[in-house]
């Protein structure tokens, strides 16, 4: 163990003030039409969405801007839809505010994923691991609000997560040796789930 | 591998005796550009190229913003194909675009077929760039990439769908390499990123809820202007209800997201919600 991987753990930890908890990244919509109905269909919601939607996009722009690049604009361009830009933005906002707090950093306002990238600049970890815990606690934050909102029972959304953890690797461990052109999305219902979320009547999450 | 170099030598020397053979190997290729500018009111032609198989030719029209019409005489498209369409809208000037056909895209012997649309938008000026459909056949390889660079002020519609072979003629996709990435700047910044992928991977997985949900065809249209907010109330009630759809506007964009089981569902609604979106009638290639 070392601090440098402590301080990761924080940062992916659910205490850590994100307020991630009102992001549903479209599942609330999932829910409402029928497409997420329970465990199975949690997973595949998910194996999608991490493997050619946000999950793929976010591990890249992660350790694009880790490794120096400027892809806060790139990664705005990238929002399918304006609940999506907030869902970022505010995260990315949140954390730079917290962790600016706790060590007198300057870290922008940036979408999650290129602050994540800036703060772990000199963090010495290998990029799959900050790549794959920074997947897991997205993953664990849409489990729980499965959990809550399907509803699931607390093991059954566990065993969907654990399910999850080859893929996660799978993408962390390719993401650390792509480029920018590697990003590519199929998230056609997700990404319209998204926007259909702005008009759905009964809204718990702000995504 | 002793053959591929064995035809890369005998292409080489062919290319040092005779470009003009070379040109003949079945590989098409092709770059259609189309420059307009604004003059006493109007827009003209400004420059036209065409060579290979691609071409451009603007159709009289009765509306004062000229129409031009892209066209891949190869009628299709496959691995190792290239093709560049360009449009420059300078200042002031307005043009709307389109195909001719949808575009096909067939199964690839081998290697990659690439399109490439580069589009400029100058100052004050406006574009629709409203192509038909790709089709994308079982063992298709195509890499297209859209570039848009937008004046600051500029105003730019377009409108993209993919299909995943013919339901009505029982074609099914099984293996495919696609991306389409459609980049638009406003400026010099990023104002949208589409990259978009489906491989064979999808289509294994094609009922997955978040990705293709078992549809067939996908259309994205967006309207990049200062006002693009505005139409989002007209727009949201112009969209389809027998199939998913959403709108959304932010950021100076207006975005709209379909998909069905097929293209023709897909071409009433586009139609509809760009008439919402453009005072002149569509080009005659697109009316249904």
């Amino acid at each position: 163990m070392t601090p440098d991987l402590l301080t990761l753990t924080q940062w992916v930890s659910p205490a850590f003030p994100l307020g991630g908890f009102a992001y549903s990244h479209g599942l609330e919509t999932a829910v409402a039409r029928g497409d997420v109905t329970d465990a199975d269909s949690l997973q595949n919601w998910l194996t999608g969405v991490l493997r050619a939607g946000a999950g793929q996009t976010d591990a890249i722009l992660l350790v694009q801007a880790r490794r120096g690049a400027d892809v806060a604009g790139i990664a705005t361009a990238l929002a399918a839809s304006p609940e999506r830009l907030q869902e970022t933005l505010a995260q990315g906002a949140a954390f730079a505010r917290t962790v600016n707090t706790m060590t007198g950093q300057s870290l922008p306002d940036a979408p999650l994923p290129v602050v994540v990238g800036i703060a772990s600049r000199p963090l010495d970890l290998p990029d799959q691991t900050v790549i794959a815990l920074c997947l897991q606690a997205f993953t664990s934050n849409l489990v729980t609000i499965g959990v809550r909102h399907i509803p699931l029972g607390q093991t059954a959304g566990q065993a969907v997560l654990n399910a999850l953890h080859p893929l996660i690797t799978d993408i962390a461990e390719r993401a650390a040796q792509s480029d920018l052109d590697a990003i590519g999305n199929a998230c056609f219902a997700s990404d319209m789930a998204a926007m259909m979320h702005e008009t759905q009547q009964v809204r718990i999450f702000k995504t | 591998m002793e053959y591929c170099r064995f035809f890369e030598a005998c292409t080489n020397l062919k290319q040092m005796f005779d470009t003009q053979t070379s040109q003949s190997l079945q590989r098409t290729r092709g770059r259609a550009h189309v420059g307009v500018q604004a003059k006493g009111g109007r827009t003209v032609l400004r420059d036209l190229h065409q060579s290979g198989s691609a071409k451009a030719f603007l159709p009289n029209v009765h509306d004062p913003v000229p129409e031009v019409v892209f066209l891949n005489t190869a009628g299709g498209l496959t691995g190792g194909d290239h093709l560049i369409f360009q449009i420059d809208v300078a200042p002031n000037a307005q043009l709307v675009a389109t195909t001719q056909t949808a575009e096909r895209a067939y199964a690839s012997p081998g290697g990659v077929a690439r399109l490439d649309v580069q589009i400029t938008v100058g100052q004050g000026a406006s574009l629709d760039w409203l192509p038909q459909e790709t089709i994308l056949f079982d063992g298709a390889a195509l890499a297209r990439q859209t570039r848009v660079d937008l004046a600051d002020d500029a105003r730019f519609l377009f409108v993209e769908t993919i299909v995943l072979g013919r339901a009505a003629m029982g074609e099914t996709v099984d293996t495919l390499q696609f991306t389409d990435h459609r980049q638009i700047t406003r400026a010099g910044r990023s104002e949208m990123i589409e990259p978009l992928r489906i491989t064979t991977d999808t289509l294994t997985d094609r009922q997955n809820p978040a990705t293709l949900a078992g549809h067939r065809a996908f259309t994205t249209i967006a309207l990049l202007a200062p006002d693009a907010a505005d139409h989002l109330p007209k727009v949201r009630a112009a969209l389809p209800a027998d199939i998913p759809a959403a709108a959304s506007a932010w950021d100076g964009k207006c975005v709209i997201r379909m998909m069905a089981s097929d293209a023709f569902p897909l071409r009433q609604a586009t139609a509809l919600v760009l008439n919402t979106l453009r005072t002149a009638p569509l080009p005659r290639v697109w009316q249904l």
